[in-house]
């Protein structure tokens, strides 16, 4: 069980990468933290992992606070950084033996590490082969494989499938299942919300640093689905754009958003705009998934 | 194999697969060796091969002129060039630099010089290096004192009717020269190769903070590092784990160049490097500087963000520290002042103890102060790049 309060970090000379972030993830869930690129979700799992203090807030992992003690509460963690963080003059073998060796981990039980890992991340057959001349998939087998060689109670996954091929992305989202279905508590971050969507029972929504929405897919779906979205054929003038805001519309970019209508409400909707004499494109009414969602929490596209 | 020597085995074998940063520490510094102290001879040697090479013009010779020729022709490093005898061909070559000198002997020269008149006119070359045409100059000038002296005695002692002459012989003993360097039990003057190996050897031992520093960017930037302190590996263990095997490559260095010294560079047809006598002096030294480059490194991986930076930096900086410190140009040569501002730069204090090693014949005693100085600079070094590693 991971509990985040009021959790706040501003790096030297920038604005706050993460401002009163209060969550809690239990440590059964495969944990969703989903936002754009700056969003603070590296911010948030460096803290997590001890490598970035908290000044402001708490963070308390398996009722250790990592702050207070960050040496006790890495021990049952592991972090995969979205970077290739190993060594590529090194063959995976070598690579493998070396991240074990520093963590203490010797003799017979590395190798039954090893030989886990391995099979689970599909780099039997790439022991013996330089790191560096892996592909993009298996560099990122190998990323997260070095990530499981402590066994870790809690394991923290930044963006693992990011410049990867469909068929490389599936096995890895695969082997995530497997290993949260052997008791692994994982924390993945992405900025793919249909990786997000297939892999993570729970979701958290981040964005310039701020936590939007958190819960199950459904509940936030249901929640916070309820608006009706407009695609219009012509653009708004001013005194139009006034009127229509008057009325709770919100407008931008050759669309009009009206939040939490009930099905009743979108003939009043449309009836508006047919005042206006606003040509109508498109109409849409609650949200079908994540990026439906994250567009209307943030009136922005995931992958700006 | 603990944490500490998994660590440290995989900077060994980082560096092993490290084509580049092999050739950088290894092979860059013996080919430095053996150019600079083949080249360098001329400074240093005494041997006859390296010499100065001179025309002669001398039509008419009588008795004193043929013992002048003998005596210049008697000194080992003067080479004499048979260049024919037309005045203005041979002035000529010597304007092209073919010949450092031009000696033209005046017809009745025993007589002339007798007279005490001019007999000889000397012409330099346009490269000739000053300190060479001040040298064959002082011997010529020798030469016709004693040729002078020798005729002036003889007037004298015809006139007095005596036997008795102040010969070559009187006129050496009156001065005796000895090297203070020794080797073998033998004083002699040291070579080429007894001050290029230390320098060198020095200006590679610091190259060493290239790899260092590239491969400490490149975990930052990979987040490897971020990985290893997730993993609980101790910063301190980071730390040593960086420094044992560098200082250890260090040593190395110090071996390989000095066997390059003994035996490759007499191969070469060079002067064989003295060890000189203590051992546990050269170990010293050699510790103190590896330290120091060591530490080096690890405060450039903390200023520059890139692995390029780090390289250009290392480079620049190992160039300015190797001219300021007596490397590329031996600091006795150099003027005042520049021998002391050469006393900025951390080589020159290596340097400085490994020639009271191997051109002093010293002892561990009295490399001292030269490894306290790099001592305490490897340890400025270090904190300066733990306080930074912190801030960042």
């Amino acid at each position: 069980m991971i509990e985040i309060v009021q959790l706040s970090y501003s790096y030297p000379g920038s604005q706050p990468a993460l401002e009163d972030v209060s969550l809690c993830i239990d440590g059964c869930n495969l944990f969703g933290l989903l936002g754009p690129n700056g969003a603070g979700k590296t911010t948030l799992l460096s803290i997590l992992s001890g490598l970035l203090p908290a000044p402001a807030g708490t963070v308390i992992i398996d009722g250790i606070d990592i702050g207070r003690s960050p040496s006790e509460a890495r021990r049952s963690l592991s972090l995969v950084p979205q970077e290739y963080a190993f060594y590529p003059t090194l063959t995976v073998e070598e690579n493998l033996r070396v991240f074990a060796g520093i963590q203490g981990i010797r003799g017979a039980t590395r190798q039954q590490r090893i030989k886990e890992v391995c099979e689970l991340g599909g780099l039997e057959q790439r022991l013996g082969q330089r790191s560096e001349t892996l592909s993009g998939g298996l560099k990122r087998r190998l990323n997260i494989a070095i990530g499981l060689l402590n066994r870790p109670g809690l394991l923290f996954l930044d963006e693992p499938t990011v410049g990867i091929d469909p068929q490389s992305r599936r096995f890895i989202l695969e082997a995530i299942k497997r290993i949260h279905q052997q008791g692994t508590a994982v924390v993945y971050t992405s900025h793919y919300m249909e990786e997000v969507e297939y892999l993570c029972d729970h979701i958290a929504i981040l964005d310039q640093g701020r936590l939007l929405v958190e819960g199950s897919l459904q509940y936030l779906l249901q929640q916070h689905g309820s608006a009706l979205t407009v695609d219009l054929g012509a653009d708004l003038s001013a005194s139009q754009i006034g009127r229509l805001e008057q009325q709770g519309f919100e407008c931008s970019q050759g669309k009009i958003i009206q939040r939490a209508v009930d099905s009743a409400d979108i003939h009043r909707c449309l009836a508006s705009l047919q005042q206006e004499c606003v040509p109508v494109v498109a109409i849409h009414y609650g949200s079908r998934n994540l990026e439906d969602l994250f567009l209307l929490l943030t009136r922005r596209s995931l992958r700006d | 194999m603990g944490r500490l020597g998994t660590f440290i085995g995989k900077e060994l074998l980082l560096l092993r697969r490290d084509m580049h940063g092999l050739a950088l520490l290894f092979a860059m510094p013996v080919v430095f060796i053996v150019i600079m102290s083949l080249a360098l001879q001329n400074q240093f040697s005494s041997d006859s091969s390296v010499g100065v090479d001179y025309y002669l013009l001398a039509p008419e010779q009588d008795e004193v002129a043929v013992e002048f020729l003998r005596r210049l022709e008697e000194i080992d490093n003067f080479h004499r060039l048979p260049g024919g005898a037309d005045r203005q061909l041979l002035l000529q070559s010597v304007a092209r630099d073919d010949a450092s000198f031009l000696v033209i002997v005046a017809p009745e020269f025993g007589e002339r010089l007798a007279e005490g008149l001019q007999v000889i006119d000397l012409y330099a070359s346009p490269g000739a290096e000053p300190a060479r045409v001040l040298m064959f100059e002082s011997r010529l000038r020798d030469i016709l004192g004693r040729l002078y002296l020798m005729i002036a005695q003889q007037i004298m002692l015809d006139e007095l009717g005596e036997s008795s002459l102040i010969g070559d012989e009187e006129l050496d003993r009156l001065l005796h020269f000895q090297s203070l360097y020794a080797e073998g039990g033998e004083r002699k003057t040291p070579s080429a190769v007894q001050q290029n190996v230390p320098a060198w050897l020095l200006f590679a031992m610091f190259f060493i903070a290239t790899p260092i520093s590239t491969a400490m960017i490149h975990e930052r930037s990979q987040r490897t590092m971020d990985r290893l302190v997730t993993m609980d590996f101790p910063p301190w263990m980071m730390l040593l784990g960086k420094m044992l095997p560098y200082t250890l490559i260090n040593l190395l260095q110090v071996v390989l160049m000095l066997l390059v010294g003994v035996y490759l560079m007499p191969l070469l047809g060079a002067d064989r490097l003295s060890l000189g006598h203590s051992p546990a002096g050269l170990l010293v030294i050699s510790l103190a500087a590896s330290l120091a480059a060591v530490c080096y490194g690890l405060l450039v991986a903390q200023i520059a963000n890139t692995t390029e930076q780090a390289t250009i930096f290392t480079g620049v900086c190992n160039i300015i520290m190797a001219a300021l410190g007596g490397v590329m140009v031996p600091s006795f040569i150099m003027p005042p002042l520049m021998q002391q501002l050469s006393q900025l730069s951390p080589m020159a204090w290596g340097l400085d103890g490994f020639l009271e090693i191997l051109l002093r014949n010293g002892g561990v005693r009295d490399v001292v102060p030269q490894a306290s100085a790099l001592l305490v600079f490897a340890m400025a070094l270090l904190a300066l790049s733990v306080l930074l590693g912190r801030r960042r």
